[in-house]
């Protein structure tokens, strides 16, 4: 039988892909990414930028909704404030409408609610960062101004009805803003403005309609709890916006969890590899050794 | 009846043929390290009886020359799979340098830089956090940093994969001077062969041809036929003639359309060649399919990103309360004008982020519905059916699934090279251990047939003397 005599040839062949095995593993453990080239592994190449995308938005979510939950709980707290103004407008307004009080006392109250409407009127003008958090989409305009050339006085809306939503990751759409208009000036007897105006009417001059005035108190009782109710709509912003980045966290750790697998050197077996590639050279070193040293032809021992 | 004197004759032609055997032997262990030598083995026939008086007397022994130990079909197949060999491993280093251009991000917190996928999820996030704060300017201006990136890269990978094709393009030229002096040379030992040899094996010059068809098996795809009186017709694989009998034909290369195309004579065979093999085929299978298929990938998204985020701002309020028109466009990117180039060309051309169309149209400034519908771009099957990340996503991994076939392919040819140079080494290469023990039996009876010469010597010199020792000696 007749052999190929440049088997040494192929040897040192085997000798060099041993070691681009050793240097691709040493590479491997020292950046600790188990892919360096898209042919290394295609598929999870492919599955890795779909997952550093959801990574990276998850993210950008867990940013966006820490920077609108201020402006979240900067709207609640002033409802609030503007709720238990209101409370305290329809107090007054209750105590002036029994009849007992002299025309001196009616002025004062009407001095009161006018002192609560300007209030309110400065917490429906409420901003943000520079930003009128009540005034839809015009948040560089005051939205609610006052106009007192005629009595009962008119407080109009600047604004617009432009609702802002932040979306999720997975595409839920949270409500950021109610339009001024919606909660301060609400169609019909819902209208905070028009009810507090009126009532500074009614008791301006010190004489009272009662029956003017109590149907006045009832128009602002509703605007209340119409207030109230828009009110609900941020809180149950607020509530959706902690879970979905609670959620969006965890899924964060889920995604990052499953990247680092799929991306990083396990080093257990690189490690295991890189034994294994190295006992094959030097395995391999002896044998190109042992056979450069002993005679490799007959003509050796011809004399 | 044999003579001594005819014994004479015998034995000095047997010490000749042993000679000549020698010095063949001497010749192999010569070449043992020449590319493309063939062992040779010497001939001996034995020489016509000579019949005298009925009775036949041997005549000894000629050696009639060398002949070369080739299998031509094993050498013909070995030039076959070397051509597809060169091929594969051809387009597997253009393909790794094409890859490397979008080597895969770790994710860890040193990113790799100009990682396209990553550049796309930035710009849609930019959108995204503007959905928080629409008027606020440094959101804005990170969505004009995060298009000026993603441009970028893609701009520059649209570059780098230009200038790897032209770099192909003329190494696909430089191949072609290399194939044209080994045909002509080919062609030179077709005529020496045809008058030389005709009709038998023409040893060193076989070895030769074969020689530089094994090295133009590693240039180009080739078919062989071997012709009359030894000769050798090379055409393509697709059938072009390169070299018949003592003509050669050039091989050209020229600029069509800006790309590189190879002639023979009048005839384009670009795309032939491609698929024929050798280090030609695997360039230009690189150069006309895999650098053209990346950079349309990138046209895609450019394209259709630049388009698809420009039309939607200018469906939107910008921060001045403007909306872009016709005439007056507000264009985050250069809006391109064809697909083709669109990657290359990609740039931001917005300047002012207060333009960026975050409101709704007829809405204030402060309203967010178009960043927000911006955003959602990123959800939208905005690119060839597919959401861009999908479409990256979709692209890197078919890239990459093209390129480890190729490797495979490659590692499979390689292997099946080796085995056929194994065996062909097997058959032809010089065996030292062969040429040893040819040397030590050759050694043998060359001192056998002197040890006769000399005991004939005596034995005529006896003759000669009839008897008295002292005459001749």
């Amino acid at each position: 039988m007749r052999v190929d005599p440049s088997y040494v040839t192929n040897l040192v062949g085997s000798l060099d892909q041993a070691q681009a095995s050793q240097q691709q593993l040493t590479a491997e453990l020292s950046s600790g990414v188990s892919i360096t080239a898209l042919s290394q592994n295609p598929a999870a190449s492919g599955e890795n930028v779909l997952l550093l995308n959801q990574i990276q938005q998850d993210d950008s979510f867990t940013q966006s909704s820490s920077l609108v939950s201020g402006q979240l709980q900067v709207a609640d707290s002033s409802l609030g404030s503007v709720v238990s103004q209101l409370t305290q407008a329809i107090s007054l307004a209750t105590s002036a409408n029994n009849g007992t009080m002299n025309a001196s006392d009616t002025r004062s109250i009407a001095t009161q609610i006018s002192g609560i409407l300007n209030e309110v009127e400065s917490l429906a003008n409420t901003s943000y960062q520079g930003q009128y958090i009540f005034a839809g989409g015009q948040t560089s305009t005051t939205p609610f101004t006052t106009s007192t050339a005629t009595l009962p006085a008119v407080t109009t809306y600047n604004g617009d009805q432009g609702v802002n939503y932040l979306e999720t990751p997975n595409g839920q759409k949270i409500q950021l803003n109610v339009p001024g208009s919606q909660i301060f000036l609400g169609s019909g007897s819902n209208s905070v403005f028009a009810a507090l105006n009126s009532l500074v009417a009614d008791y301006s001059s010190g004489t009272v309609n009662t029956t003017q005035g109590v149907a006045d108190t009832q128009a602002l009782g509703t605007a209340l709890n119409f207030v109230s109710q828009q009110r609900v709509s941020i809180d149950n912003s607020i509530t959706q916006l902690t879970a979905a980045s609670d959620a969006v966290t965890s899924d964060q750790t889920e995604l990052t969890g499953a990247q680092t697998n799929l991306m990083q050197a396990d080093v257990a077996q690189v490690s295991t590899q890189l034994s294994l590639a190295e006992t094959q050279q030097t395995a391999l070193e002896d044998v190109i050794a042992q056979l450069d040293a002993a005679s490799n032809s007959l003509f050796s021992k011809l004399q | 009846m044999g003579t001594i004197s005819s014994a004479f004759g015998l034995i000095s032609g047997a010490l000749d043929a042993d000679q000549s055997a020698l010095s063949i032997v001497a010749n192999n262990v010569a070449n043992a390290n020449t590319p493309g030598y063939t062992e040779e083995t010497p001939n001996w026939q034995e020489n016509s009886p000579v019949t005298i008086g009925g009775v036949s007397y041997g005549s000894g022994v000629t050696e009639t020359g060398a002949t070369s130990v080739r299998d031509r079909v094993l050498e013909g197949r070995l030039d076959q799979q070397q051509q597809l060999a060169s091929a594969s491993s051809a387009r597997l280093t253009a393909l790794n340098g094409v890859q490397a251009l979008f080597t895969p991000d770790s994710g860890s917190s040193t990113a790799t830089a100009g990682d396209i996928g990553s550049d796309i999820t930035s710009l849609f996030s930019s959108f995204s956090s503007l959905e928080a704060d629409p008027t606020n300017i440094s959101l804005r201006e990170e969505v004009l940093s995060s298009a000026k990136t993603l441009a970028g890269d893609v701009s520059n990978a649209a570059a780098s994969l230009d200038s790897q094709g032209s770099a192909l393009g003329q190494q696909a030229s430089g191949v072609t001077g290399q194939v044209n002096s080994l045909t002509t040379a080919i062609a030179q030992l077709n005529q020496q062969i045809e008058t030389t040899s005709p009709n038998t094996d023409a040893g060193t010059l076989e070895d030769r041809r074969q020689e530089d068809l094994s090295q133009l098996s590693q240039l180009i795809g080739i078919n062989q036929v071997t012709t009359e009186n030894n000769g050798l017709s090379l055409t393509t694989t697709s059938g072009q003639l390169l070299v018949s009998g003592g003509s050669s034909f050039e091989l050209t290369s020229g600029s069509v359309g800006g790309a590189t195309h190879l002639f023979v004579g009048g005839t384009d065979i670009t795309f032939q060649l491609a698929s024929g093999g050798g280090q030609l085929g695997g360039t230009l299978t690189a150069l006309n399919q895999d650098i053209p298929t990346a950079l349309n990938a990138l046209n895609q998204l450019a394209y259709n990103l630049s388009t698809s985020v420009n039309a939607l701002n200018n469906a939107g309020t910008d921060l001045n309360g403007d909306t872009g028109t016709v005439t007056v466009p507000l264009n985050i990117f250069s809006q391109p004008t064809a697909l083709a180039g669109s990657a290359a060309s990609m740039s931001v051309a917005m300047t002012d982020p207060s333009q960026i169309a975050t409101a709704a149209l007829g809405l204030g400034t402060g309203n967010n519905s178009n960043a927000n519908a911006m955003a959602n771009l990123s959800n939208q099957s905005i690119v060839n059916g597919q959401t861009p990340i999908d479409y990256y996503s979709n692209f890197v991994s078919s890239l990459g699934a093209t390129v480890s076939g190729v490797q495979a392919e490659n590692t499979a040819e390689n292997a099946s090279v080796t085995q056929l140079q194994a065996q062909n080494n097997a058959l032809s290469g010089v065996n030292l251990n062969d040429e040893a023990a040819a040397m030590s039996k050759m050694e043998n009876s060359y001192q056998a047939a002197s040890q006769v010469f000399t005991m004939l010597n005596t034995i005529m010199a006896a003759a000669l003397n009839l008897g008295d020792q002292t005459t001749v000696s």
